[in-house]
């Protein structure tokens, strides 16, 4: 039976046969692409873009802008464009009607069918995309910082990506996550987006997304699930380890605090534009494809900076709910209070002069200096993983990202020569 | 900020907690989370230069003049310095002995 994925299409692997591919590449150009591309090439690829064969053209692209809908109408809010300079497009002849071979790590990675060599007003875009044209905003900073030219056209991956330790059991494409749901007999599920390793304030989100999704449904058997789906992208200085994230993720179901009958961790490569509303709409569509029935939605949703109100995402998601096939949850914080002696969520709690909020910054503190925090704060067992992530994986055995991790880390991917 | 009031923020969990208690250094932590304290020890200006310099610190001279991202074990090193010493005043002696 076709699963059905964004826009009402159906979700079709774009994979080529090995000895296929060997065949269609020889004598076609090869451009060497980055990090981000390839991340793309892989969501594309393996449906977490549908209804996006490719990387946008020129038409798609203006309509994303003007109007945050593809051409048939079909809502999408971020521009999804491959870059290249313009002597990249001469030396490797790109042009119009051409295939050309993308290569990552120095290894054929995937056909580009070429359709549209265009150009963007960057500034329109920004204002569309992230409500700013600054340059200090993340997201304008990567479209003013993209090469000359944009090229559209059809993307077939050519190999698929060997996905190193610790990775490959969270590398949960939308066929094979729709699979997994099937399996665990989850009638719902919802979405939790994260960058994080977990405190008790992200997992009562969880816990109250899940009550919140279960709703109405009979509790004889176990039938909704979170699934945890990490964005795994471009790293910057502080940020937690990829390895920490997705394991102390996990660690949470590995200790019973939920359990494989409620829970799934998994990741999608992506590389965070904090577009903030726009972008909440986008991580709902990454999660329609992955077949996920519900999504998580807090304070600020993929904000940066106070570019964004707090609940700026929920207005546009709800302004958009008739175009997308997944329920939004919206979530309040959750808090600790000493009169309650629990985690307990702002909605509920009424000793306001008491209570004390979960910061990113003070958990950071405590993590940093590897001092084990009350199990109300952090799970004993989420603690000692993030330690061990740090010693195996960290530089300097740290759990944050430094200038050495970026240059010694292990690839989460590899593209293998064909 | 006048010399030696620079802070330096020490977690204290429940098993520090107990050991400064013993002391009777218990008074001088704060609670900041669910139980979570915190233990503020001063280092000077001079301090404050050294440990930026040798230790990869940063010194928040724009808030609240704390001295942040210490590596770990001189953070521990600070915490046992108090605990031998029974007193805060302990970052010279530290610094004298890294």
């Amino acid at each position: 039976m076709a699963e059905i994925g964004h826009g009402g299409k159906e979700i079709k692997e774009r994979i080529m046969k090995p000895d296929e591919a060997k065949e269609k590449i020889k004598g076609l150009a090869q451009v060497p692409i980055n990090k981000q591309i390839a991340n793309e090439i892989i969501d594309i690829s393996y449906g977490w873009f549908t209804p996006l064969e490719g990387f946008m053209n020129k038409k798609q692209v203006d309509s994303v802008v003007k109007d945050m809908k593809l051409p048939d109408g079909t809502l999408w809010p971020i521009p999804i464009m491959l870059d290249l300079s313009d002597k990249e497009i001469a030396d490797y002849g790109v042009e119009n009607g051409k295939s050309v071979v993308l290569t990552y790590q120095g290894n054929p990675m995937a056909l580009l069918e070429v359709e549209d060599i265009f150009e963007v007003d960057r500034t329109e875009m920004c204002q569309s995309v992230f409500g700013t044209t600054e340059e200090k905003h993340p997201g304008c900073h990567r479209i003013y910082n993209c090469k000359d030219k944009f090229v559209g056209g059809k993307i077939t991956l050519l190999k698929e990506p060997t996905i190193n330790e610790p990775f490959g059991p969270y590398f949960l494409p939308p066929l094979k996550m729709r699979e997994v749901i099937k399996e665990r007999g989850w009638d719902r599920s919802v979405a939790h987006q994260t960058r994080n390793i977990p405190h008790t304030g992200h997992e009562w989100l969880m816990k109250g997304a899940f009550f919140q999704t279960h709703n109405d449904l009979p509790v004889e058997k176990p039938n909704v699930g979170v699934v945890v789906n990490a964005i795994i992208g471009e790293k910057r200085v502080k940020d937690y380890i990829d390895e920490a994230i997705i394991l102390c993720q996990n660690e949470l179901q590995n200790a019973g605090y939920f359990g494989p009958h409620n829970h799934l961790t998994s990741l999608t490569f992506w590389d965070m534009r904090y577009a903030g509303p726009k972008e909440a709409i986008f991580h709902a569509i990454l999660r329609v494809n992955l077949g996920i029935t519900h999504h998580m939605f807090g304070r600020d949703h993929a904000g940066v900076g106070d570019y964004y109100g707090g609940y700026e995402a929920h207005h546009l998601l709800e302004s958009v709910r008739d175009q997308l096939d997944i329920t939004p949850v919206y979530s309040m914080n959750w808090l600790y209070c000493p009169v309650c002696a629990e985690i307990t969520s702002e909605g509920l709690c009424n000793h306001k002069d008491q209570q004390q909020k979960f910061s990113g910054t003070l958990i950071r503190s405590i993590v940093t200096d590897g001092v084990k925090p009350p199990r109300l704060i952090i799970r004993p067992e989420v603690f000692d993983r993030a330690m061990e992530c740090a010693n195996k994986y960290g530089a300097q055995n740290s759990p944050f990202v430094n200038e050495e991790y970026l240059e010694t880390r292990t690839p989460v991917f590899d593209i293998e020569p064909l | 900020m006048t010399d030696g009031k620079n802070p330096i923020y020490i977690w204290v969990n429940e098993e520090r907690y107990e050991k400064l208690k013993e002391l009777g250094l218990d008074k001088h932590t704060e609670e900041r989370l669910a139980g979570m304290k915190v233990l503020t020890v001063y280092a000077t200006n001079e301090e404050a230069d050294r440990l930026v310099k040798e230790f990869g610190a940063k010194h928040d001279t724009s808030t609240t003049g704390s001295i942040e991202l210490l590596p770990p074990y001189l953070k521990d090193k600070i915490f046992d310095k108090v605990v031998e010493k029974k007193s805060l005043e302990v970052v010279s002696d530290v610094l004298k002995e890294v």
